[in-house]
């Protein structure tokens, strides 16, 4: 579903080159951890990943179809769509309510506010912050922030789910809350086992033992 | 993006950015109040002074026979009248004094004047009847100074030696620019006989010189000295430099108050657009597009500044009303929506700035 051929990135013409040629195809359904030692691109990888990044050589396929390449409005209508993101701190507008932040994405997919926002809910509900949904960012605790990001990323129903660091702000309890909603969300199940059924692709980029440790596959760079 | 939930998106953060918002509306507030309490009074005041200028009074064109030399016939008033540049055009003969007939030689003397043409282009009738030959109408004026109670009876003319005498068979008010028939009496000047003057009332002040023309053509004097000429070609000279000048000083303060305006706006967008490039680097991360960024900072400052523009067309009307000098509807719309174009084009450049950033680069800077 999700695989890169031959990639590489430099942030700058002739600079340090990241990924070395790197070939791997994501499993569906599993939660690929990404790893390394620090400066080796792990967060860079998502973004290329993400399509917010352009491989200095090389591809992303994205359902056997090349997308990195593509114009930037085709970039963006295939994060929108296709691909959610969860940011190492959570990036939640604190002057919006939790659910109008779930939503977000989906206003750019061009859902329904109605549509986005029962979405919203279920998902809520799902990842145990439904109670949160009309709170502000600020009212709920670092654990319930990064789950609620968590929700965003899947308001679209994304093939793909990218996490940045999701637990590198988070105690162990809430890191393994949010890992949980990680995993769920792979084999397509909402925290409490309901869900869609739909196996996603997950890839998160940590260095954190406990998410290495419950991670379907670790990819090292 | 649907376009109600993109509106919904600018309103919220129009609404969460309140201090640019606030800034955005008191800026725009403020180019749209000082272009119409300056700006505005100037035009007022152009207004005024150009329908001062323009008025039929100042539209008039007088050619006199100057010798006597049964220069301007009926024949040439009628084609003067027929001119393009002629709004309205009589002749006239030489005011003579007449007294009530019935009082006779030695009773109170009011002018009358004969005129050749519709005499409607003088005078509005009150009472009775338009006069035919050997016939007039009066004014209120002139039937108290004759002792007539209603416009009926006959006045003749206050000689021994001429035996002329009409039918009153109506009253009339004066027609601007002839107010000064308003102290007397018209009558139908006299089948064939020469006029001693041509009074024109041009359609426009600045087609004197042309009318002027058209008119000694038309007489066609034998000498420059047969006629005298009484023209408004100075005053529409006048008229033009006046509209020039204060054109041109409008314009430069126009241009003036929505540049710097249109400046500052630029430059509240473009520190908003910095403080929140995390927002918006967030925006591009979840799927929106460039257009989408470009749009919606652009939308985002034009809401506040249609209410600035409301709140400063209010405030300007208000100074202005305070000072005698509203200007025209039409140049306070054209104000507001010139203010808004100025906000919106100042937007642009910081909206394309925050659609181009990287929004990686954004995402990963504390």
């Amino acid at each position: 579903m999700l695989a890169v051929e031959d990639l590489t990135f430099a942030y700058e013409r002739g600079g340090e080159e990241l990924f070395g040629g790197l070939s791997h195809e994501f499993t569906p359904g599993a939660v690929t951890a990404v790893t390394g030692p620090s400066g080796r691109g792990k967060s860079t990888l998502l973004y290329v990943l993400g399509l917010m990044l352009t491989p200095t050589r090389g591809h992303v396929l994205l359902s056997g179809q090349e997308v990195s390449s593509a114009a930037d409005a085709v970039r963006s209508r295939v994060r929108a769509h296709r691909v959610g993101f969860v940011f190492q701190d959570s990036a939640l507008d604190p002057t919006r309510t939790v659910l109008d932040s779930v939503v977000e994405p989906a206003l750019y997919a061009g859902w329904r506010l109605g549509r986005a926002r029962e979405r919203g809910r279920v998902l809520l509900e799902q990842m145990g912050v439904g109670a949160r949904a009309d709170h502000r960012p600020g009212e709920v605790s670092g654990g319930q922030a990064q789950r609620v990001a968590v929700c965003r990323a899947l308001v679209t129903d994304p093939v793909v789910v990218l996490a940045d660091e999701p637990t590198g702000n988070l105690d162990r309890d809430n890191a393994e809350g949010v890992l949980a909603a990680l995993s769920a969300a792979a084999g397509g199940r909402g925290a409490h086992g309901e869900g869609d059924g739909i196996p996603r692709t997950v890839v998160v980029a940590t260095h954190d033992p406990f998410v290495l440790e419950h991670a379907d596959e670790v990819l090292e760079l | 993006m649907r376009p109600s939930l993109f509106l919904r998106e600018a309103l919220a953060t129009a609404w969460a950015s309140k201090v640019p918002s606030t800034l955005v509306l008191l800026l725009v507030a403020t180019m749209c109040a000082a272009t119409i309490a300056t700006v505005g009074r100037t035009a007022a005041a152009e207004a005024q002074l150009l329908q001062r200028l323009d008025s039929a009074g100042s539209r008039v064109l007088v050619v006199a026979d100057a010798r006597g030399d049964d220069l301007i016939s009926p024949t040439i008033v009628d084609q003067v009248a027929g001119l393009s540049t002629s709004e309205r055009a009589v002749g006239t003969l030489i005011p003579v004094d007449v007294v009530n007939g019935v009082v006779g030689q030695g009773a109170t003397r009011v002018p009358a004047w004969g005129v050749h043409g519709d005499l409607s282009a003088v005078a509005t009738l009150t009472a009775g009847r338009w006069p035919g030959p050997g016939e007039a109408v009066v004014t209120e004026e002139a039937m108290a100074r004759l002792g007539l109670d209603d416009p009926v009876g006959w006045v003749a003319q206050a000689s021994t030696t001429v035996l002329d005498d009409w039918s009153v068979v109506g009253s009339f008010e004066p027609r601007e620019p002839f107010g000064d028939y308003g102290a007397g009496v018209l009558y139908v000047a006299p089948e064939g006989r020469a006029l001693d003057a041509v009074h024109v009332v041009l359609t426009e002040a600045d087609v004197a010189q042309v009318a002027q023309s058209q008119v000694l053509r038309l007489i066609d004097p034998p000498a420059p000295d047969s006629v005298t000429v009484t023209s408004p070609v100075s005053l529409a000279q006048l008229q033009e430099q006046v509209t020039g000048d204060l054109a041109s000083f409008g314009r430069a303060l126009l241009l003036g108050v929505l540049g710097g305006g249109a400046l500052l706006v630029a430059i509240v967008t473009l520190a908003d657009v910095l403080v929140r490039r995390a927002d918006l680097g967030r925006r591009r991360a979840l799927g929106a597009t460039r257009a989408t960024i470009v749009a919606l900072v652009v939308l985002r400052t034009l809401l506040p500044a249609l209410v600035g523009a409301a709140l400063g067309v209010a405030v300007g009307m208000a100074f202005t009303g305070r000072l005698g000098a509203v200007p025209p509807w039409d140049f306070t719309t054209g104000t507001a929506v010139l203010a808004l174009l100025a906000a919106v084009v100042a937007a642009v450049l910081p909206a394309l700035y925050a659609a181009t950033r990287d929004p990686v680069r954004v995402l990963r800077t504390p």
